[in-house]
């Protein structure tokens, strides 16, 4: 009898052996999330990539590409995130995801793309989840010592109205360069309440402002190309301080 | 006393089994990358970290032609030390003698990649490496007969009870192993590596001022065409200590496409023509060039860039000089531009022992 149930013993502290630890049902304070997403428009229509929309010349235009980088991003003291990729063919409207109390964060200021130091640091050398890290940079970094590109629009434009569709001309604007940095900042901001846990803030980016700012316009026919280059130094001001202009409250 | 022995033993034997179910205890020791100081970490799948038995395993599977139907080819006949593990045939041929339609990739810094094949339809490097060994132009071997075989050898077996805890082998292993050991194929110790570093303000490691130093002024002259909006403009899809950008693009070859490429993995239209980037490390050793593998030579390479742009709906819209069939080198351009592609090539890495067979 001894026997069997030191056997039986022995087959109870087998078994247990193999149990992975219990842990005790607890309950951890959800920490809230904000989100940030960015709503591309074009005047009061939301942007999608095949369909073509009229600029104040007649051009008819196509976005292909949308991406931009905001770095520290915060509302006084309080900072929502240090740095932020916006990519719309890859991640579409998302911005930022990150923890924090909205009640901090009612006016958000920010870079338009990398200060000095950051600009011309590693790219290698960022943690693994910080957009500035090249593996997730990618194309948004010039690997020699410009640095960062701070925001890019690539299209393709049919300058011709003359009912056939021929989207042969390509706009590319991709601005870096330290003197490029712009100052960007939203007050009033108003975060919806998602779900228990989360709350998000929409803003736009608005492609019609963005090419018609306040007289500053950009006619894609004659200025349709920029990549900070020496010789390019007036549209390169012209797209990013139109660019800052486009990004506001939805 | 005798019983109680026995008792003891049953126990053990209860313990061992009460853990597993082919799973045999054994010990992986972990691996450690070497991953040169001006690259982003390499990120490892979390059920497929990399271990030395592991790496050792994949390296042995990847020259084994025992994966392959008739046993005449392995992983490493269409992906050759000597180009830059690729093949320096326009098109592989298979085992039954069929051929395939795409230029062989060189299997350079995967660790790094996000989807492979010329047409991205692998999202992962261990889904990638399940589709060779099955392809009728290729190894046409099915995986059944391939685990059967594996399963039937005892050294395997041995191997991957090292590697992976199990003597059972299964095509997941396999990948696995393999996945493993093309995650050490690292090159970043070409002369370039060191013009980057030099670009970047990132410090030298030893060795590096020396080269450095033998850095001509015609390599830094065709770094200059290389990355020159009016020069040859190569740097927008070339870029990073990767060389290369993550994305797919049109580079000007067609104007219609007999392949569709990215586009028919997506449906997308838009998509059609374009091909994943590749990297542009140790170029000059993985001829022949672009997804068909048209051309043989860098020359033809740049001249195409120079002077043979195809418009199309889907061109690339960073070859801003397609209007004008390309970026018009001249004849100086082109050969300082070549001397700096050369610059690219990292003789340890391809003469690099621990990736020949073992």
């Amino acid at each position: 009898m001894k026997k069997m149930i030191f056997l039986t013993a022995l087959t109870l502290v087998a078994f247990s052996s193999c149990k992975e630890d219990k842990v005790e049902p607890g309950t951890p304070a959800v920490a809230p999330t904000l989100e940030v997403k960015v709503q591309p428009v074009f005047g009061s229509t939301s942007l999608q990539s095949d369909v073509a929309y009229t600029t104040a010349e007649g051009y008819e235009v196509k976005f292909t590409d949308l991406k931009f980088f905001m770095t520290n991003v915060s509302n006084g003291t309080n900072v929502l995130t240090s740095a932020a990729l916006f990519d719309w063919m890859e991640t579409g409207t998302s911005f930022i995801s990150v923890k924090g109390d909205k009640a901090n964060f009612s006016s958000l200021s920010a870079n338009l793309g990398v200060g000095a130091t950051e600009n011309h640091a590693d790219p290698s050398a960022f943690p693994n989840d910080n957009v500035l890290n090249i593996a997730i940079a990618n194309d948004m970094h010039w690997s020699w010592n410009p640095g960062y590109i701070f925001m890019k629009v690539e299209a393709k434009v049919d300058t011709i109205p003359d009912g056939t569709a021929l989207f042969d001309h390509n706009v590319v604007f991709h601005v870096g360069l330290d003197v490029n940095l712009q100052s960007w900042s939203v007050s009033g901001l108003t975060w919806a309440t998602m779900n228990a846990s989360t709350s998000r803030a929409t803003l736009k980016l608005d492609l019609e402002k963005f090419l018609q700012n306040n007289g500053q316009n950009i006619d894609l026919k004659t200025e349709f190309s920029t990549h900070s280059a020496s010789g390019q130094e007036a549209l390169s001001l012209k797209v990013i301080e139109n660019f800052k202009a486009a990004i506001g409250k939805l | 006393m005798m019983i109680r022995f026995l008792a003891c033993i049953f126990g053990i034997v209860v313990i061992v089994y009460a853990c597993k179910k082919d799973v045999t205890v054994a010990i992986q020791t972990p691996y450690e990358l070497k991953i040169p100081s001006h690259f982003p970490d390499m990120i490892i799948p979390a059920d497929n970290p990399m271990t030395v038995e592991g790496v050792a395993l994949g390296r042995k599977l990847f020259h084994d032609k025992l994966l392959s139907g008739d046993q005449s080819m392995s992983c490493a006949t269409c992906h050759m030390p000597e180009s830059s593990f690729s093949d320096h045939n326009q098109f592989s041929t298979g085992i039954t003698g069929g051929i395939g339609t795409r230029n062989s990739m060189a299997l350079i810094n995967l660790g790094w990649q996000e989807f492979f094949f010329w047409d991205g339809r692998a999202k992962s490097l261990e889904e990638q490496i399940l589709e060779p060994v099955p392809n009728p132009v290729e190894m046409h071997l099915n995986w059944k007969e391939a685990q059967a075989r594996l399963n039937a050898n005892d050294e395997y077996k041995t191997l991957f009870v090292r590697a992976f805890g199990t003597n059972k082998i299964d095509s997941s292993l396999v990948a696995k192993a393999i996945a493993q050991f093309l995650r050490t194929m690292i090159s970043g110790k070409s002369k370039f590596d060191v013009m980057y570093k030099y670009e970047n303000n990132i410090p030298f490691d030893a060795g590096d001022q020396a080269i450095y130093q033998s850095v001509t002024a015609s390599e830094w002259a065709g770094y200059d065409l290389f990355k020159s909006l009016n020069g040859a403009d190569c740097f927008h899809c070339h870029n990073g200590p990767l060389m290369q950008v993550k994305k797919f693009s049109n580079n000007g070859l067609d104007g219609a496409f007999a392949d569709l490429g990215y586009g028919k993995v997506t449906g997308n239209p838009n998509d059609n023509g374009k091909f994943k980037v590749p990297t542009l490390r140790n170029i000059a050793l993985s001829a022949p060039y672009m997804h068909d593998g048209r051309f043989q030579t860098l020359d033809e390479v740049i001249e195409h860039y120079s002077t043979g742009i195809v418009q199309s709906p889907t061109i690339d819209p960073l070859i801003e000089f397609a209007f004008q069939g390309g970026v018009q080198l001249n004849a100086n351009e082109k050969d300082l531009l070549k001397q700096f592609l050369m610059t690219l090539t990292d003789y340890d890495f391809v003469n690099n022992p621990d990736f020949k067979a073992p």
